[in-house]
């Protein structure tokens, strides 16, 4: 693995700042190449995978063609999109952060002349994009191949697709951070994790198009920033809100990426302290 | 009659090992009580929102393929069962354990030790949080046999036992050529996942919702559907798909087994090319 310096940009102070995450960014992002045997080997099952949800939707559609405001080619496209985003947005849970602070990395992480929660989403920004690239393009190439899927509906439909997986990812990360953040506190976070990733897959329409489920449970998963980790993309996606149910939708996902960006950073501080105090 | 007695002499030797590296294992698991509880909540959560979200769902669908909720429930729950106690007795096989084993050099290890290699192979991955799993598996399974319009007769208890007993040899197999094949290539190994937990998946649901070349395969290549779709359109009362005798519902502790059989051939082969490559 080479590592790219940061490129050099003349100027002001405000363009080295944007510089170096952004060179960070590319690392995480061409780190996603180093292994294709075992990204296909991933696309393969996850493939696989994605045949048995579909034919598990489609046994359950029947002979309904529409149910929720879900079209049969809305159901299949629902499947294509949770199998895209697995990786991309680690909808199976991430463990990366927890690791450096259980080893002590995270005090050579600390060094860096950058903000650590800047460095850990520049980061994994790379890697999102990288997967999405490697393997998410792929897995709805082939499923518009083998179904026609439903795609967004003009720019404007193309547009806020794009800010909602966008601010999709910005949720999900902020989440897996503030999960991994218990490693301050536990020895063993792990276990913690696991419970999180569970609560994740359900609450963010991963196992189940959030609309089929009963409305006090949508209620409840209402008043959890899960939904806007991965549903709002889909809904926007195949339209089941368009225009500006949409714009309202991704504010809703705008004021969880920020509610959760206040919660990771003021925890990741507490656990620094906590570190201090450890190390000290 | 004294050929018979050291057999079983060597045998309770193997069990005792065998409990005594568990007991080890138990040991450490349960020395952070807190996270080993949250560990087993999340382990059993994991089941809880795949099987609720479906359960969730059901009421606005009214069924699957003309299955109801008991009877998926019945399904889901003997393929999750099998295979959480599959899991906890062949852990140790799985390919991500075995190869981390190879390539940290411990497997060499336990070809230099006087116990037998299966022997160390079955007791080097107990997970603990696993136990839980069991429960939640037995509640969905009972809400199956409760929930099925369906009087039970001793004769299914015995049917269901079997195809329990068949899953467990079957995925312990998978399980057993996925280790061995890390002998040969630590990558690539991921393929093997999908028979495995690709493959419980798949069992989860009634088959004849998959398309036709899905399920035959998994019929007549991969022979899963006689593990416990079969066992359980035989109690329900409804005829086996292409035409097959009703007597192919029994056959889940033969194909298991079989596969199992065929698994520590080819597991065998492969330790012996381990050494051979290792000196």
């Amino acid at each position: 693995m080479t590592t790219a310096p940061a490129p050099a940009r003349a100027g002001g102070a405000v363009l080295p700042s944007v510089a170096l995450p952004w060179a960070v960014a590319r690392l995480g992002f061409r780190r996603q190449f180093a292994y294709p045997q075992a990204a296909l080997w991933g696309l393969i099952t996850n493939t696989f995978f994605g045949f048995l949800r579909v034919a598990v939707l489609l046994a359950l559609f029947g002979l309904r063609p529409q149910v929720a405001g879900y079209t049969v080619q809305d159901a299949v496209t629902y499947i294509g999109l949770t199998q895209t985003f697995i990786m991309a947005l680690s909808l199976f849970g991430w463990t990366d952060f927890m690791r450096t602070v259980h080893r002590g990395e995270v005090a050579t992480d600390l060094l860096r002349p950058l903000n650590l929660l800047l460095f850990w989403a520049a980061q994994d920004a790379g890697r999102a994009w990288g997967q999405l690239l490697l393997r998410g393009v792929p897995m709805l190439l082939l499923f518009e191949l083998f179904w026609d899927l439903t795609w967004p509906a003009g720019a404007l439909g193309w547009v806020q697709t794009a800010l909602s997986i966008v601010l999709a990812w910005a949720c999900g990360f902020l989440f897996r951070f503030l999960v991994n953040c218990a490693a301050f506190w536990s020895p063993d976070a792990a276990g913690f994790g696991r419970f999180a990733w569970a609560l994740l897959g359900l609450g963010c329409g991963f196992l189940m198009p959030l609309a089929f489920f009963p409305e006090w449970f949508q209620a409840w998963l209402a008043w959890t920033p899960f939904p806007a980790m991965l549903n709002t993309v889909v809904e926007v996606w195949v339209g089941v809100k368009t225009g500006a149910a949409a714009w309202a939708t991704l504010g809703t996902q705008l004021g969880w990426a920020l509610g959760l960006l206040a919660v990771t950073a003021l925890t990741l501080h507490r656990g620094l302290r906590r570190l201090e105090v450890a190390g000290g | 009659m004294a050929r018979a007695a050291g057999l079983w002499a060597e045998v309770a030797h193997h069990a005792a090992l065998y409990l005594r590296l568990l007991g080890v294992q138990v040991r450490s698991q349960a020395t952070y009580r807190m996270a080993l509880l949250l560990d087993a909540l999340g382990t059993m959560l994991i089941t809880v929102a795949e099987f609720a979200a479906l359960a969730l769902s059901l009421p606005r669908f009214g069924g699957l393929g003309g299955w109801n909720l008991g009877e998926i429930a019945l399904l889901y729950g003997l393929a999750e069962l099998a295979f959480v106690l599959m899991d906890l007795l062949f852990g140790g096989f799985d390919a991500p354990n075995l190869s981390a084993h190879v390539r940290a050099g411990s497997f060499s290890t336990f070809l230099l030790r006087p116990v037998p290699l299966v022997v160390q192979v079955f007791g080097s991955d107990f997970a603990l949080r696993r136990v839980a799993r069991i429960g939640l598996a037995a509640a969905v399974l009972s809400y199956g046999l409760i929930h099925t319009a369906h009087a039970w007769t001793f004769g299914d208890a015995l049917l269901l036992t079997g195809s329990v007993l068949g899953m467990i040899c079957f995925f312990g197999g998978l399980f057993v050529i996925g280790g061995t094949l890390t002998f040969w290539t630590v990558d690539s190994v991921e393929a093997m996942n999908v028979l495995t937990y690709g493959g419980r998946t798949l069992i989860s649901y009634p088959m004849d919702i998959y398309g036709q070349w899905l399920r035959k395969t998994f019929t007549y290549v991969i022979p899963a559907a006689f593990l416990s779709y079969f066992p359980v359109l035989h109690i329900l009362g409804r005829p086996l798909p292409d035409g097959l005798p009703p007597a192919a519902a029994f056959l889940s502790p033969l194909v298991g087994p079989l596969l199992l059989a065929a698994a520590f051939v080819f597991w065998r082969v492969g330790v012996r090319r381990y050494q051979g490559t290792g000196t």
